[in-house]
């Protein structure tokens, strides 16, 4: 029978656009010198390291190597997960599969990023090889744009509605002392006067390239009574990996492929009972790379019906303040060092369950959080985190 | 040596940039795309036996069904809809080409006639025209410069139909 | 154009992957960098609970992961711990081959340095000979402001 397992440390950087005081291994290190003051732990305790990053935005091959001495793995038990989009979350079920199973009782797992060290798009475009069409990647930046111009088609939405989710999350971020973009935006106007990357999304309406880690640490039920009396329950996770989708790699544009989020949601809600998404669960952190897919997204994972998530957005259901908070650290579209965004989901989730979100703590009492994860192409991770099992 | 601190500190960066080359495969599958589109100016592709859907891009295997695709290959229109499309303002750095490129072509998902939904370029660069776009047709490269694949369509042509 | 191998069906596509990077050496490294830059001087970092010195400096002990700050100066001279003689080139080289690569343990350090030697025949190398450093006259804050190791006069 498998181990329960729990969050016991959580800590991240502070994300910024530049980070020249420190070195890639550096970062990382600050992250996981944090967690272990959370745990209140020395890393003599911590078993096994778990790091997640995707070498290429950096150039550095092998990082967890070079790393070794400053993620505290030198001499334990190294992985190293990437999986796209996803690979923060992958690399925190690698740590909770391994003490589930029973190997370990504390693991850590470190997800980093330093994008001033490299170009994301061109890093992102290196995943499709000119054999298939050279030139055609406009990186995921593109991708997102046909989505939300068949998203304002299909459901009505209009561009006052990506404004609303982009002054929702910078609402949040300004409350969240870690949050990359911290932008004091006021108005719906405000974002609108912002000019277009890739038609039709604007600077604003895209999440920023950041420089961030993230650190957990995960224990068994048996350490964790000796570490803390506040542990956040891993109650499951999910991960569907799909098919790139017939028209299109993060969306569908023809609306008749399954969304692997959707997939996803409805293994884990029925595994774990859920019938009112947002009566039974209470807040979510979702991995949004812009506001039209957080819209999108809400449908996908059954917040509301389909075509009906920006109507969520115009009567305020996802605020700090809201029914059913989504967000409120800001998201992605406010801080995304990518190899840690899911990880800073899964640790934000965690914050708000423990009641330790300071200021952008929900005004709802969280006993059941959602985290997920999402990547190209189609891959998603879903976890599903609990005050007490 | 003492820095006064009301000096910004000093932080040095290591640049580095050696391009990588490369020499990748088409394989068996996308060796077929490569010929045919080259000696016969036609994009073909392959047929999953158990859903019967058409590939792109042609594989040995169908990954939704899990059965080997084998094959039946299938001539695809160049004629096609423009199903959604998208174009850039700001230059983006390519990493083939090794330097920043705003394609002032759009890029645009379109569906073949009999055919798969593929990413190719629009001939069309005036953005207001773009919405109006949507029949479509290969303008293929003259004899001697095709080899590439896909490549060897050098854009979509906007057409009356 | 891609290469057509008849007898195997498929095409060789050429193609290259090329992305600028920018590293950055953070507060520690570019302390060390710029002290080579400014002052000749090999800096390391002191653990003091395990009492290694580590050149290149590390901001962490592997050990005890400890947060260090104690900079030492290390001596430019060093003993040759180990090494290895390069012949093919290839882009990524500082100079061209033939180069002798070698690990140097400097004087005062509890680490060896990797870099390369000069004024030396490599037939001549030996593991545990004396080295010195030898800096160049104009000096941008890099490692190689070390120009090589030459062996102790």
């Amino acid at each position: 029978m498998a181990n329960r397992v729990a969050i016991v440390g959580i800590g991240q950087t502070h994300h910024k656009s530049k980070r020249p005081d420190v070195s890639q291994p550096e970062m990382g290190n600050e992250a996981v010198r944090a967690a272990l003051a959370d745990a209140d732990m020395p890393m003599r305790d911590v078993e096994a390291v778990v790091s997640t990053n995707m070498e290429t935005f950096e150039g550095v091959f092998l990082p967890d190597h070079w790393m070794a001495s400053q993620t505290g793995a030198y001499m334990k038990p190294g992985f190293k997960v990437n999986t796209g989009g996803t690979t923060g979350a992958s690399g925190v079920e690698e740590a909770f599969n391994l003490v589930a199973a029973g190997l370990f009782d504390v693991v850590l797992v470190l997800g980093f990023e330093k994008q001033d060290q490299g170009d994301t798009t061109a890093a992102i475009t290196t995943c499709a090889t000119p054999v298939w069409g050279g030139g055609f990647a406009t990186g995921a930046i593109g991708e997102f744009a046909k989505q939300a111009l068949t998203y304002m088609e299909n459901s009505g939405a209009k561009e006052e509605h990506a404004a609303m989710v982009r002054l929702k999350a910078d609402r949040g971020a300004c409350r969240n002392p870690h949050a990359h973009l911290r932008l004091g935006l006021n108005t719906v106007e405000e974002v609108l006067k912002s000019g277009y990357l890739v038609w039709p999304i604007r600077l604003l309406d895209f999440c920023p390239q950041s420089c961030g880690a993230c650190a957990l640490v995960l224990a068994s039920e048996q350490a964790v009574k000796k570490i803390t009396k506040k542990p956040v329950w891993i109650a499951d996770m999910v991960t569907v990996h799909q098919l790139p989708f017939r028209a299109g790699i993060f969306g569908d544009l023809t609306g008749k492929d399954h969304y692997s989020q959707e997939i996803a949601a409805e293994k884990l809600y029925k595994r774990n009972g859920i019938t009112n998404v947002i009566r039974d669960i209470d807040m979510a952190e979702i991995y949004e790379p812009s506001n039209w897919e957080e819209m999108n997204l809400y449908e996908h994972l059954r917040f509301c019906e389909k075509n009906e998530g920006w109507k969520m957005v115009e009567k305020n259901m996802t605020t700090i303040e809201g029914e059913f908070p989504v967000n409120p650290s800001g998201g992605v579209i406010a801080t995304n060092p990518i190899g840690a965004t899911p990880v800073i989901r899964i640790a934000e989730a965690a914050l708000q369950v423990r009641g330790d979100a300071g200021e952008h703590q929900v005004t709802r009492d969280v006993k059941t959080a959602l985290a997920t994860a999402l990547g190209g192409s189609n891959w998603s991770v879903l976890t599903l985190l609990k005050r007490s099992l | 040596m003492t820095q006064e601190t009301s000096q910004k500190p000093e932080y040095i960066f290591v640049n580095y940039s050696v391009p990588r080359i490369h020499r990748w495969s088409t394989g068996r599958y996308m060796g077929k795309v490569y010929k045919e589109a080259r000696d016969n100016k036609r994009l073909v592709t392959n047929r999953c036996p158990k859903c019967g859907e058409l590939m792109w891009h042609p594989e040995p295997m169908c990954g939704r069904c899990k059965v080997d695709a084998g094959d039946d290959w299938v001539e695809m229109s160049d004629t096609g809809t423009v199903l959604q499309y998208t174009y850039l303002v700001v230059p983006m750095w390519d990493p083939h080409r090794g330097e920043r490129w705003a394609n002032p072509h759009p890029l645009a998902t379109i569906l073949l006639d009999n055919g798969c939904y593929i990413y190719h370029f629009l001939e069309e660069r005036d953005s207001e025209k773009l919405a109006s776009v949507k029949r479509v047709k290969a303008v293929w490269k003259e004899d001697g410069e095709r080899g590439n694949g896909i490549n060897d369509i050098l854009y979509f042509r906007a057409i009356e139909e | 154009m891609a290469e057509k191998l008849e007898h195997l069906d498929v095409f060789i596509v050429e193609g290259k992957i090329d992305i600028p990077n920018s590293y950055s050496a953070g507060a520690v490294g570019s302390k060390f960098l710029i002290e080579l830059r400014d002052n000749k001087r090999i800096l390391g970092l002191r653990c003091p609970t395990c009492d290694r010195v580590y050149v290149p400096p590390s901001s962490t002990c592997k050990d005890c992961f400890g947060e260090l700050s104690e900079w030492v100066e290390v001596s430019d001279k060093g003993t040759l711990l180990s090494y290895t003689v390069e012949h093919r080139s290839n882009v990524v080289q500082p100079v061209s081959p033939p180069i002798v690569y070698g690990v140097i343990q400097l004087d005062g350090a509890d680490t060896g340095l990797v870099h390369m030697l000069g004024e030396v025949d490599p037939k001549h190398v030996e593991i545990g000979m004396r080295l010195q450093a030898a800096f160049k006259d104009e000096r941008t804050a890099s490692l190689l402001d070390i120009k090589y190791f030459k062996p102790l006069a």
